[in-house]
């Protein structure tokens, strides 16, 4: 299982955004991508989530697993998306925000228990009939998170997932995420502009498309 | 893309047009002919649903319609649903559209309240349908003797083309606790007018009130008023309602508003007068006065008054358009209104007070004791009270005397 | 690329349904008006119904009366709104502006026209209340206050009437503008607040207005049903004396009613341009003023009579309600009783059952029409965002305009046409042709209502919902519809009100065959019995007001427990 970013161009009005991009992640693995704001970083992530304006044109291919993404719709691309904001629904309560990540075709039963299960590994038991708007940043923070996994994304996007958390949230919630990914074992792919975020040796750096070392 | 769109956007123009078409009467209609028996009338009215266009200002008349309607679903299983409209004139000029739009069959207005210059428009432009009130047992029990405006409609002959409904005379009201003595002619009312700074007013024309005021007046002062039931064409205009103006040109300056505004119609008339923002207010109902005091809308010291020389009266009826297609149910409808029992309840002065258009004299012992029953209201002139009823000048003169009216008081 | 060509259907939908009845209409109002209506035996064009028009004897004084109360009102509702709103925003009397705000817009015109008649005219309640003791007055007096020739009453009634709409299209415009920080930039540099209202914010401002100005100014030139009420008589303003000649049993006549109706939207449409041309003049010649340096304004002293008149609009708005219910109760009340002498149910009783009739059949119409346009707007609005991310522009200028041109166009310059229309496809007097023809002025305040909020909206959630559910529908359903519940609501009732409130569509498309509360309050009010008209307009007002209180109530209940819906 892996997420194959091959050669990828993107530009607008015949001006190139950023050098090409060529990466390889595997599963389980976590690639940070740096660079200033403005720089596009956002806009791959819209790119491999399909929902970028077709204003930008595209050169270069997408894999996951040996399937091309790009002619496929956002909702069949299965790969899951972390923004900065929680974009957790206000009209929903914490368990429906949660059902709604889960496959129809399981029975209740079976969708409570995975609910309860996850918000256990998050430390956040009894938490199921909280409204959204009572929840501390962090909480929403993790739900969030587990909100996307539910689904049970085959890779995930985070876009600068941690850069509005207060410095101690931010440790737990990027150890809390980093986790998550190891354990479902999926393809990750994490936009930041905060070295501490980088995550392994090396980083990509999106202005150079160079490789560097964190 | 487009193409599917513009696919599926005709695909539901036509399945608006289907839905259009499916509107159309399952049943077929009758022809109105001189053949025609009241029996087949009656077979073929049964089911059929009337929409009778009548204008819907005065809830008493509403309820007069709707009890009316009752009674001809119970005995003819005809439906008849009013259709309250503001201006009969809106009515004409929609059965006109129908014709100009080519619908001739299943128009919207089976029956229509109408007389005068409506009439003579539908009549004139071939909106009517053909004469059937020959055919109508109840017709034979109208006055058409002693009420020759049952035959004549403001000088348009009727020639069966309309059944008569109802009576009317101008009248006027006054308030006999603040007015002693009433004016007894269109001149004592100018006198009365001045006496009364700001209290005396009248209708604009071309309402209808206002129209038929300065006709009233006209009548009374016109040198010779013979000339007003010729076509206005073939008199001097000029000359023949010189009165009319000179008479109007002194009384506005006294009138209330200083002439300046005027009311819309007598129902605003009677408002004022119950305020006592005005003095003498008008109708074209002798029962006006009383009904409007059984229902707490004026005080029961208000009396009514004709002028000495007589007032104008006419007669209103109901017609059947050319395009209805439920003719044979508005014939059961029209025959009904003109049966003693309609006739008897109308005038009754607790349910509207309309006078009745039939004779008295040829009805059954039934049909006159329903009348003999009528109870007389307070304010009511007997028939011997309300005095000569003046015909209406010819319906030309309506149209000429509203436009130089306009010309001389619209600032 | 997969394209999602449906959804284009909505547009195109849109533009039919708004455009075809407006411009078709025009034209076969306009064909008579050049002397060609077959029908009537007239075949041959020429100009000789302009002609009779202008030498109709009541033309000259009917556009008078028509020029004075519209552009009067258009320019005084525009001054006074301004005013309450500078002198007045962030006080503590804000609050209560903005809760006064709705109820006041609630209320449909003709209600409100005769509230306001049987409050001021020589016989109304005020003079009732201190006559005889103050002014020795038995009998009402002579005076020309309600339809007087010039219009200053209709004046007077369009500007209470439309004061509160351009008050509430300015704070929305307003938020569209960075106010607090042109504010706080403006204060620190000294300036008063008048002055920053007068050369920091209006100018930003005015771009924004000019439509919501314009419809104002539209509507004030060709209103009917308020005309009626408390217009001039003799004659009546132009629309009026239009919709008179439509009507006219001579049909010829028709003929010199399309004329007028050519005459009106020539008149409209140049007042709307010389306002365009004025409000450029004004902005060039007020550049250099602007930047001058004076920072303080005589303006400012009068602020009181801001607070004050921001209080009299509500109360104006209160005691016509009052003097609606006691009348609605009245058995006897007469001049100079300050109260009725006797009160009684029977009115109410007896208009009941009429009045349950006509209120299904309005509700029904006011449903039907603002949901068809709820689903044409969302789905227009869900096309601009697919257009968006499928790299092509939408002019929102352009839309706008769209939205707004029925409302700018005078009802009666076209609708003897549609109704023209109508009858040539035999749809007229249908339900079809009734929702259609309110379906062309609701569709516009639905959108206008409800298009910022729905491009505000923040489309990551759906994307979010998207990449979770893998299901487009029940991202939108489940996801983008309840999140935007209480705008859609909103604008919905909005859209009812705008129905409900509907005097010559229902008229002319209708056959007579539907009345509507406002048709029969309309009708009433030239009636003689005060009672049932009061009844009637309390029960016109009466039915905005539910759905209103549904519309705001119904997501609270819905929400109860979720805290970030109700904000």
């Amino acid at each position: 299982m892996s997420l194959l970013i091959n050669h990828l161009k993107i530009s607008i009005n015949g001006k190139s955004l950023f050098p090409e991009v060529h990466m390889e992640i595997t599963k389980g693995n976590i690639q940070t991508l740096m660079g200033p704001s403005g720089c596009g970083k956002s806009t791959i992530l819209a790119a491999i989530s399909g929902t970028l304006s077709t204003n930008f044109s595209i050169a270069g291919e997408i894999f996951l697993d040996d399937l091309p993404l790009m002619n496929l719709p956002t909702e069949e691309r299965q790969v899951g998306i972390l923004f900065q904001d929680d974009l957790l629904f206000p009209h929903f309560n914490v368990c429906q925000n949660l059902m709604f990540a889960l496959p129809q075709n399981i029975s209740k039963k079976v969708k409570l228990s995975r609910i309860f299960q996850a918000l256990e590994s998050a430390g956040l038991q009894g938490f199921d009939k909280r409204d959204i708007a009572t929840l501390s940043g962090g909480q929403r923070a993790r739900i969030s998170m587990l909100r996307a996994l539910l689904a049970e994304p085959k890779a995930i996007l985070l876009d600068e997932p941690f850069s509005k958390l207060d410095a101690e949230l931010k440790l737990s919630f990027r150890e809390f995420v980093f986790n998550k990914i190891k354990e479902m074992n999926i393809p990750a792919l994490l936009v930041s502009h905060d070295r501490a975020d980088c995550y392994g040796d090396q980083y990509f750096d999106l202005q150079t498309g160079q490789f560097k070392q964190c | 893309m487009k193409k599917t769109a513009l696919s599926i956007l005709s695909a539901s123009a036509l399945t608006l047009a289907l839905a259009a078409c499916s509107d159309s009467p399952d049943s077929k209609d009758i022809e109105i002919s001189q053949e025609l028996t009241w029996d087949e009338i009656v077979d073929k009215a049964k089911g059929q649903k009337v929409y009778f266009n009548a204008w819907g200002g005065s809830e008493t008349i509403n309820d007069y319609i709707s009890w009316a309607a009752e009674r001809v679903k119970e005995d003819y299983g005809v439906e008849v649903e009013q259709v309250k409209v503001t201006e009969t004139g809106n009515v004409v000029s929609r059965i006109l559209a129908e014709k100009t739009a080519g619908r001739n069959e299943d128009g919207s207005v089976d029956l229509v309240w109408i007389n005068g210059e409506n009439f003579k428009a539908m009549k004139e432009n071939e909106l009517l349908a053909q004469p059937y009130t020959q055919l109508l047992p109840n017709y034979e029990l109208v006055d058409t003797e002693g009420k020759p405006t049952t035959v004549f409609d403001f000088t348009t002959p009727v020639d069966n083309m309309e059944a008569p409904w109802g009576m009317a005379q101008l009248v006027f009201m006054f308030d006999s606790a603040k007015v002693p003595q009433a004016p007894g002619s269109i001149t004592e009312l100018m006198k009365f007018a001045a006496d009364n700074p700001g209290r005396v007013t009248y209708p604009a024309p071309p309402s209808f009130h206002g129209t038929t005021f300065i006709k009233q007046a006209l009548l009374e002062l016109a040198d010779d008023a013979s000339a007003l039931y010729q076509p206005v064409d073939e008199s001097d205009f000029e000359m023949v309602s010189k009165p009319l103006w000179d008479f109007l040109d002194q009384l506005h300056p006294t009138m209330w508003r200083g002439g300046e505004a005027f009311t819309q119609g007598a129902d605003e008339m009677k408002q004022l007068l119950n305020d006592g923002e005005i003095l003498i207010s008008l109708s074209f109902n002798p029962n006006d006065a009383s009904n409007a005091i059984a229902n707490q809308e004026l005080p029961d010291t208000v009396r009514t008054y004709v002028h000495n020389s007589g007032t104008i009266g006419n007669t209103h009826f109901v017609a059947i358009p050319y395009n209805s297609s439920a003719k044979a149910g508005a014939m059961v409808f029209s025959n009904f209104l003109m049966s003693a029992e309609a006739q008897a309840r109308k005038a009754n002065p607790e349910v509207w007070g309309d006078p009745t258009v039939l004779a008295y004299n040829k009805l059954d012992s039934k049909g006159k004791a329903l009348f003999d029953d009528l109870p007389i209201g307070v304010a009511t002139l007997s028939a011997d009270a309300l005095g000569t009823v003046l015909r209406e000048p010819h319906t030309s003169w309506v149209a000429a005397l509203e436009n130089e009216w306009q010309k001389r008081y619209l600032k | 690329m997969r394209v999602k060509s449906t959804l284009v259907l909505f547009p195109i939908l849109c533009l039919i349904l708004l455009l075809a009845p407006i411009l078709l209409g025009l034209v076969s109002t306009w064909l008579p008006a050049f002397g060609y209506m077959p029908v009537i035996g007239a075949t041959h064009f020429s100009l000789s119904y302009f002609n009779a028009l202008f030498q109709h004897p009541a033309f000259t004084a009917s556009v008078t009366s028509t020029l004075v109360s519209g552009i009067g009102a258009t320019v005084l509702s525009l001054a006074l709104a301004f005013w309450v709103i500078m002198h007045l925003y962030g006080t503590r009397s804000w609050a209560f502006l903005q809760k006064s705000l709705s109820p006041l817009l609630a209320m449909p015109h003709a209600a409100f026209a005769i509230g306001i008649a049987l409050l001021i005219s020589p016989s109304g309640w005020l003079l009732r209340i201190i006559s005889p003791d103050i002014t020795g007055f038995d009998s009402p007096p002579d005076w020309l206050i309600l339809k007087d020739p010039k219009g200053y009453s209709l004046l007077f009634v369009l500007v209470l009437k439309e004061t509160p709409f351009l008050i509430l299209m300015i704070l929305s415009a307003l938020n569209q503008i960075k106010f607090r920080e042109t504010f706080w930039v403006g204060s620190s540099l000294g300036y008063s607040s008048i002055r920053i209202w007068s050369r920091l914010v209006i100018p930003q401002l005015m771009p924004k207005l000019r439509l919501p100005i314009l419809a104002v100014a539209a509507y004030s030139l060709s209103v009917v049903d308020i005309s009626l009420i408390v217009g001039p008589s003799a004659p009546p303003t132009f629309a009026v004396l239009i919709n008179r000649w439509f009507n006219d049993p001579d049909v010829s006549m028709r003929l010199l009613g399309s004329a007028g109706a050519v005459v009106l939207f020539l008149i409209v449409a140049l007042v709307l341009l010389s306002i365009l041309i004025i409000e450029q003049l004004l902005a060039k010649t007020t550049a250099s003023n602007l930047v001058n340096g004076s920072r303080r304004s005589i303006i400012s002293t009068l602020r009181p009579l801001a607070y004050g008149l921001n209080y009299s609009l509500s109360i104006i708005g209160i005691v016509c309600l009052a003097v609606l219910i006691i009348w609605s109760f009245t058995q006897v009340w007469r001049f100079p009783d300050a109260l009725p002498s006797a009160y009684s149910l029977k009115y109410w009783a007896k208009s009941w059952p009429n009045l349950v009739d006509l209120s299904i059949t309005s509700v029904t119409i006011a449903l039907a029409s603002t949901l068809i346009s709820a689903i044409i707007v969302v789905g227009c609005l869900e096309f601009e965002v697919w257009a968006k991310r499928n790299g092509q522009s939408i002019n929102h200028q352009r839309v706008l305009l769209l939205n707004y041109l029925p409302l700018l166009i005078p009802q009666i310059a076209f609708i003897f046409g549609v109704q023209v229309l109508l009858l040539w496809a035999h749809v007229e007097g249908t339900w079809f042709s009734m929702v259609w023809s309110h379906l062309i002025f609701v569709l516009p305040y639905v959108f206008l209502t409800l298009s910022g909020v729905y491009r505000g909206y923040d489309q990551r959630f759906y994307d979010v919902a998207l990449t979770l559910s893998g299901s487009k529908w029940k991202s939108f359903y489940q996801i983008k519809l309840p999140m935007l519940l209480k705008p859609l609501l909103y604008s919905t009732a909005i859209g009812c009100s705008v129905s409900l409130a509907q005097y010559l569509p229902t008229l002319f498309a209708g056959a007579g065959r539907f009345s509507t509360v406002t048709t029969e309050t309309v009708n009433l009010a030239s009636g003689s019995d005060r009672r049932v008209m009061a009844v009637y307009a309390l029960w016109q007002f009466a039915i905005p007001l539910i759905i209103f209180a549904l519309a705001i109530g119904l997501p609270n209940r819905i929400f109860k427990d979720r805290v970030a819906m109700k904000s």
